[in-house]
């Protein structure tokens, strides 16, 4: 009788290590899948970026947006707010904003644009102060006898995303004194610098981390093999 | 045909710009009696917002937004808005271009009515010449060819 | 403060005189549509300043923004131009 329960006993143990055996391998065919499926669409995305402008907004909602803004711009130029004016701020608005709707909101996604333009506002004075130290640094370069400079050229990759933030950067960049971006090829920065002090400023990546925390981007999980995966869940579980 | 730019910093930048300046243009238009602009200027501007989006992105873009019918459509109807509000003005009972007489038809006394005619026209005059010049710097930049296999079919011919 | 105005505005024309050099200068075609550009942000500056020593402000600035825009599409015409021919 109990050699009965006990061949039970371990019928069960046997079936239940089982199934966390067939759970186990479920994990690492889905661990795999995810790591293929996100490079996939990582890759895809890329391409897509490069190609074009993505749909990621309604045409209508673009419109409006567009629209709210040419007006805005409007009101700025013209002080004047009697209905005579107004009424030719509105028509020329819609026209504008009806002719080129595509054109300048292309890759922002959905219900971002109050946070980023929020952020972009506090981007503004660490970037005046990065741009006045490095203005005395070229100055005291330029106007020394022996002037020693060390032009080079430095590539970097970099992890930002959306065609907007790489912008950002360039031009933040070519605003430093000292650093010209020459050219943006498949993620790849080309920057011209005028000597090593202000190449290792930049090579800290200071600029990039902040460019990125204003669009939003580059702050997912990648997972790079199936070991990251167990991190995730416990993280996971711990947030359910 | 103009290719488009491969550099996307300028791309970028080029199609946030463009639907500022082209409200700058208008403002430029619409203002003409307030501060310096007036029509001409205003054309001009706009002009040179659609050279812009042509440098940077290509005809096919451009040829998206306004077609060639249209540009020569627009140039058309600046001066038949020009002419025609010389006529109407005409028509009521006055001397040519005399805007007073629009009174009439706008129901606004003739002080108004002169300012108003003279957005009209300053209207007009501005949409004929965003497509001149439009079309000028078109014409120069492609030798008036419109696409690759024109080209082939015109150095085909001129061998023959 | 008229007076401070005026040193700029003189301040900024002497800078114009030195990238000039470039522009007659400069060997080849590219140090001249680089130094163009330069002389076009200075000509913005000398804009402003004689737009606050008439005491006419607004009407300076609409002049200056046409001007700046069309430093920008010329500057971006004669590069694609030379790309082009190259």
């Amino acid at each position: 009788m109990e050699v009965t329960l006990f061949i039970h006993a371990a019928d069960d143990a046997f079936r239940i290590l089982e199934n966390a055996k067939a759970q186990a391998v479920g994990l690492l065919d889905t661990a795999t899948r995810l790591t293929s499926d996100t490079r996939w669409m990582e890759e895809k995305k890329v391409k897509s970026i490069l190609k074009g402008a993505e749909e990621t907004r309604s045409g209508f909602q673009n419109f409006v947006a567009t629209f709210v803004m040419l007006m805005g711009f409007w009101a700025l130029l013209s002080g004047k707010f009697d209905a005579f004016h107004i009424t030719l701020g509105v028509i020329c608005s819609l026209i504008v904003a009806y002719l080129g709707h595509d054109l300048l909101f292309a890759n922002v996604r959905v219900g971002d644009g109050r946070v980023i333009a929020q952020r972009f506002l506090y981007y503004i004075p660490w970037l005046l102060r990065e741009i006045v130290t490095a203005n005395f640094h070229v100055a005291y370069l330029a106007l020394s006898p022996e002037m020693p400079i060390d032009p080079q050229i430095i590539t970097f990759r970099t992890k930002l995303e959306s065609d907007i933030s790489w912008v950002t950067l360039a031009n933040s960049i070519t605003l430093t004194p000292g650093t010209i971006t020459m050219d943006i090829e498949d993620r790849e920065f080309m920057v011209h610098a005028l000597d090593r002090k202000v190449a290792d400023d930049l090579d800290t990546g200071e600029m990039e981390d902040r460019v990125a925390h204003i669009f939003m981007e580059a702050d997912h999980i990648y997972i790079q093999d199936v070991l990251d995966v167990s991190r995730i869940f416990t993280e996971l579980k711990r947030g359910m | 045909m103009v290719a488009s730019s491969d550099d996307i910093i300028i791309k970028t930048i080029a199609r946030i710009l463009v639907p500022f300046i082209q409200i700058y243009a208008l403002y430029v238009i619409m203002h003409g009696h307030y501060s310096p602009g007036g029509g001409f200027q205003g054309g001009v501007i706009l002009g040179a917002s659609l050279a812009l989006l042509l440098i940077t992105h290509g005809y096919a873009e451009v040829r998206k937004r306004v077609p060639e019918g249209v540009v020569i459509l627009l140039g058309s109807l600046g001066v038949l808005i020009y002419a025609g509000i010389g006529l109407i003005c005409l028509l009521l009972g006055g001397n040519y271009l005399d805007y007073s007489q629009l009174s009439v038809i706008l129901n606004v006394d003739p002080a108004h009515a002169r300012s108003l005619g003279i957005l009209g026209v300053e209207l007009g005059v501005g949409f004929t010449v965003m497509a001149i010049m439009y079309s000028i710097f078109f014409d120069i930049s492609t030798g008036g060819v419109l696409s690759e296999d024109q080209k082939h079919e015109e150095k085909l011919e001129g061998k023959k | 403060m008229n007076e401070f105005f005026v040193a700029v505005g003189l301040g900024m024309c002497i800078l114009v005189f030195l990238v000039l050099y470039r522009v007659i200068f400069g060997p080849g075609v590219f140090n001249r549509i680089a130094a163009i550009s330069a002389i076009g942000t200075k000509t913005l500056i000398i804009l402003l300043v004689l737009g606050y020593v008439y005491n006419r402000v607004d009407m300076f600035i609409d002049i200056s923004m046409v001007y700046a825009l069309l430093n920008f599409i010329g500057c971006i015409a004669a590069a694609k131009y030379l790309e082009m021919e190259r």
